[in-house]
């Protein structure tokens, strides 16, 4: 059921390529500010499930609503106008623009000059910690920093939803803490966040709830405690019960 | 990219305009005049095309029919309704950019680089069968010929301009502003939000999209400005030569030669295809003396430049950029474009 707590609100959304159904009939809601995390094996529809939000497929069946509007059938820029960013699991920087310029891209929707992005964009380069790096090419990035490129530049866009597509993927180990500081930072600015994360221990850390996700279908909603004692969820994902 | 010129930039770019202008006033060759009169016709082409290509990633191969349908329309419009040229090349360059809507509207639900090349070319290919099918208006490749040159005029002080084909300098000077005209457009656009956005657009849609920047309005936008700018080129050259045939400007040769001229001098900057142009066009001239052996050598240095100088021969001034304020201005590297495109 719906409040007006939810900021996000999925009715019953399913998408099928062809003869596969990628994602089956999922439901749930996602409080203001809350941190809210998407759990499942490879193949669970996770990221489908993003790009839906996100607005980059369109559901078979089922609506979406964003602060109580139905975003159902807006593109993806659409979506983002209205307070909607997102992360990709395989970052996707501008190469041949500098850190700066990146961010700066983010602003063109709320600023007229190019002088007015540059000024927008300095706080959030330097709220990821890329300050040294700003007139660097984002090609010339390690994929750590590349994943605090795309937080500033989805932060950049003034978003009130906030979707990090596995912010730890592909890093390496030394640097996953910084990276989940900075998630908790993102969090103290009100944003309200969904994580899709593999990595256990960053996920049960950062999330309010979370969900469960096997073959495009939901098994499992709640607190991250009650999700890493679900049966199904020890019996497909962990194993045995997560310490 | 985005910055200002630097003061010793701003000068160096001077310094060239003032050549380009004074040049005539000091050679009186109308042979050299007319090489360097193409030059810019075709440098201006490639920065156009570039501007679509190198700068908002369409990679259209088919830019030709924009030039093909200026050059027609002015020269008909001009000739059968004795209008005079003044007013047909602007509302040439009009009718190339609705051209060049119409195609990017089926273009922009392509992704697949190879399939908007193919769209765009087939596109131009339509455009040249018409124009040589319909002989009873166009004449098809027996010529059309009687096409008006534009009117003259006189300057109060300087005395009468005339346009004909002995007198080169008044034909220079018109080529001069339309030349410095297209790179003074396009390089506003590119160092501005537009051309951030177009080049956000070029390095991933799905992230520029996600950030909220609308690609269809870039896109066209792109395309209609590069249109319009060909297509005004295209109306220059039919009140030049004063002959066309589909094929001399509808051909695919002449496509590569654009093509040819913006990866020699440097795709995705500025200053690379105007390099390219002016190279390619004086230097494949230069050859006329060794005859069709000349396209070898033309082939054979494409070749070698893809191969070895990847970013074109604007890599030569990286030297200079920082100097003169250029940045990447100039030598935005697009080797992994290249790669990838």
């Amino acid at each position: 059921m719906t409040t007006s707590e939810d900021i996000l609100a999925v009715e019953g959304i399913g998408i099928r390529f062809g003869g596969l159904v990628a994602v089956n009939d999922v439901s749930f809601t996602v409080r203001r500010g809350e941190v809210f995390g998407l759990l499942g094996p490879n193949g669970a529809g996770k990221t489908t499930l993003f790009h839906l939000i996100a607005g980059a497929l369109r559901p078979t069946t089922g609506r979406i609503r964003f602060e109580g509007r139905d975003v159902t059938g807006m593109r993806p820029d659409q979506r983002s106008r209205l307070g909607i960013a997102r992360t990709f699991q395989i970052t996707q920087p501008f190469a041949e623009l500098t850190v700066e310029e990146n961010v700066m891209a983010a602003a063109l929707v709320r600023h007229r000059s190019l002088a007015e992005m540059r000024h927008a964009a300095g706080p959030y380069v330097d709220m990821v910690g890329l300050a040294h790096k700003r007139h660097e090419l984002a090609k010339s990035l390690s994929t750590g920093q590349r994943k605090r490129l795309e937080l500033a530049r989805a932060m950049a866009t003034g978003p009130r939803l906030l979707l990090l597509d596995e912010v730890t993927g592909g890093v390496d180990q030394a640097s996953i803490p910084g990276l989940i500081d900075l998630v908790d930072r993102l969090r103290e600015t009100g944003v309200t966040l969904i994580l899709v994360e593999h990595n256990m221990r960053v996920i049960m850390r950062l999330s309010n709830r979370m969900m469960f996700l096997n073959r495009g279908e939901k098994l499992a909603e709640g607190t991250p405690e009650a999700i890493s004692s679900h049966p199904d969820v020890v019996n497909l994902y962990l194993g045995q019960p997560h310490a | 990219m985005f910055a200002p010129l630097a003061l010793q930039g701003r000068l160096a770019v001077a310094a060239l305009v003032a050549v380009l202008l004074v040049l005539p006033l000091v050679w009186h060759d109308t042979y050299v005049l007319h090489l360097i009169i193409l030059s810019m016709v075709f440098g201006a082409f490639a920065v156009a095309w570039n501007f679509t290509t190198g700068y908002a990633g369409l990679k259209t191969f088919g830019h030709h029919a924009f030039f093909g349908i200026g050059a027609y329309f002015s020269a008909l419009i001009s000739k059968n309704f004795e209008i005079t040229p003044w007013l047909t090349t602007p509302a040439a360059g009009l009718v190339a950019a609705a051209a060049g809507l119409v195609v990017a509207l089926p273009v922009l639900r392509i992704r697949s680089v190879p399939h908007v090349a193919m769209v765009t070319l087939g596109f131009a290919e339509i455009v040249r069968v018409l124009l040589t099918v319909f002989r009873e208006t166009t004449r098809g490749e027996m010529g059309l010929w009687g096409i008006p040159a534009y009117d003259g005029f006189t300057i109060p002080g300087l005395g009468e301009v005339v346009f004909n084909a002995a007198e080169k300098v008044p034909y220079y000077y018109l080529a001069a502003f339309l030349f410095l005209g297209s790179v003074y457009a396009v390089v506003r656009m590119v160092k501005s939000p537009v051309g951030l956005a177009l080049v956000a657009i070029r390095d991933s849609q799905d992230a520029a999209e996600s950030l909220g920047i609308n690609l269809t309005r870039y896109k066209l936008l792109a395309f209609a400005t590069s249109a319009f700018l060909v297509g005004l080129l295209g109306a220059f050259y039919a009140h030049y030569i004063l002959l066309l045939t589909p094929s001399s400007v509808l051909g695919l040769d002449l496509m590569i030669l654009v093509i040819g001229m913006t990866l020699i001098g440097g795709v995705g900057t500025l200053f690379g295809p105007i390099l390219g142009a002016f190279v390619m066009t004086i230097g494949v001239e230069a050859m006329r003396g060794i005859g069709e052996y000349r396209m070898l050598i033309y082939g054979a240095l494409i070749v070698a430049v893809v191969m070895f100088m990847p970013r074109g021969l604007v890599a030569l001034l990286d030297g200079l950029g920082p100097r003169f304020g250029f940045g990447r201005g100039v030598r935005m590297a697009t080797a992994d474009d290249a790669k990838t495109g």
